[in-house]
């Protein structure tokens, strides 16, 4: 930059000419600054304008799933973690008033027609449902998979459940692998299983 | 120099008051005794899962209900509020904190307002010393004047000695 102040001639006002040197160098100076707080800024904006605010990384990715003991739906018995020990867990939420479970249906009832002798076990939560529509939905769309109901969302509130559909797969170890949310297609089923049939989640 | 140090003056009101009001929002309401305050203490802190903008206090869904009833269970159960805003913080992680934690790279958030406000305590300080100078008419100091500005100044202060001969 041009250090050079301007000849300091003696003027009739007895006032000094200002040295623009650092006046220059002052403006660049908050140029720089509001150009990197801009950017800043900016960039943050950017890479929030690209993430959807309702897909939050579930906390309980590599952590040992939640234990529940919940009731079947219909008919007697209880569906309990610990015993799915060993096998594929595929841990659906859903509700009768939810439209996207109605549609991720097929992809379901496909995934389970395809794994349920291979050692991978499909659960239907019902969320936040009362248990006769939760029924009447279950019975009509034909889902025969194992459908319990949980009380007080206390297993919902456990795995940090948002929104129906969610869809947690746990691998044999007990781990949570992975979240899915919204409606699962029915290549990410097949994907999450075999993977978690390879091996330990890795 | 009186205007200097009035400046100064209001710049510590202001900046105790804004102290004042920070400390008061981080302690949040004071909990009282009963159940259901200690209850509403804890839920809104908390965000709520199916409104994302309520926090689980002020939400009137299902969820937020059974969350409440779930808080006051732990509390009955004699676990403390930061045990339990653990618990949600291991199912949803830290997005269900309303505010963020204050360690960490969390810990930016909470401090980047008060560098800003050191920023502009500074920028005014340096404003007022400016203005200052600039009123001290002291002959040594360079004033920053536009040429044209200059040349008028110049030729009012010729017409005023010449005057003044």
């Amino acid at each position: 930059m041009d250090e050079s102040m301007e000849p300091a001639g003696r003027h009739p006002s007895g006032l000094e000419p200002p040295s623009r040197g650092r006046r220059r160098r002052g403006r660049w100076v908050v140029f720089a600054v509001v150009l990197v707080a801009v950017t800043l800024a900016a960039s943050l904006f950017a890479f929030g304008l690209g993430r959807d605010p309702l897909v939050v990384r579930s906390a309980l990715i590599g952590r040992e799933a939640p234990s529940f003991d919940l009731p079947m739906l219909s008919g007697p018995g209880t569906v309990r973690l610990s015993e799915l020990r060993g096998k594929v867990v595929v841990l659906n939420f859903w509700a009768s008033w939810c439209t996207d479970c109605r549609i991720e249906h097929s992809a379901l009832a496909a995934a389970w027609d395809r794994y349920r002798d291979q050692g991978v076990v499909l659960v239907g939560v019902a969320f936040e449902d009362t248990a006769s529509s939760s029924r009447a939905f279950a019975q009509s769309l034909g889902m025969d998979w194992p459908i319990v109901s949980d009380a007080a969302s206390r297993t919902a509130l456990a795995y940090g459940v948002y929104g129906v559909p969610e869809t947690f797969f746990i691998g044999p170890d007990g781990v949570v692998a992975s979240r899915w949310v919204g409606p699962v297609p029915y290549a990410h089923l097949t994907d999450e299983i075999t993977r978690l049939q390879a091996g330990p989640s890795a | 120099m009186r205007a200097r140090a009035g400046a100064l003056v209001i710049a510590v009101a202001l900046i105790g008051a804004a102290a004042a009001i920070a400390v008061a929002a981080a302690r949040g309401p004071s909990p009282p005794g009963t159940l259901e305050g200690r209850v509403r203490g804890i839920a809104s802190t908390l965000r709520c899962p199916v409104c994302q903008d309520l926090s689980v206090a002020d939400s009137p869904s299902a969820l937020a209900t059974q969350m409440r009833a779930s808080i006051a269970q732990q509390l009955q159960a004699g676990r403390t509020p930061d045990e339990i805003r653990a618990g949600f913080v291991a199912a949803y992680g830290q997005w269900i904190l309303l505010s963020p934690p204050r360690r960490g790279l969390t810990l930016v958030a909470w401090l980047i307002p008060f560098g800003l406000a050191l920023a502009g305590l500074l920028l005014a300080v340096g404003a007022i010393r400016r203005w200052n100078r600039g009123s001290a008419t002291s002959s040594a100091k360079p004033v920053s004047l536009a040429p044209e500005d200059r040349r008028l100044l110049d030729r009012a202060l010729l017409a005023a000695q010449e005057d003044v001969e």
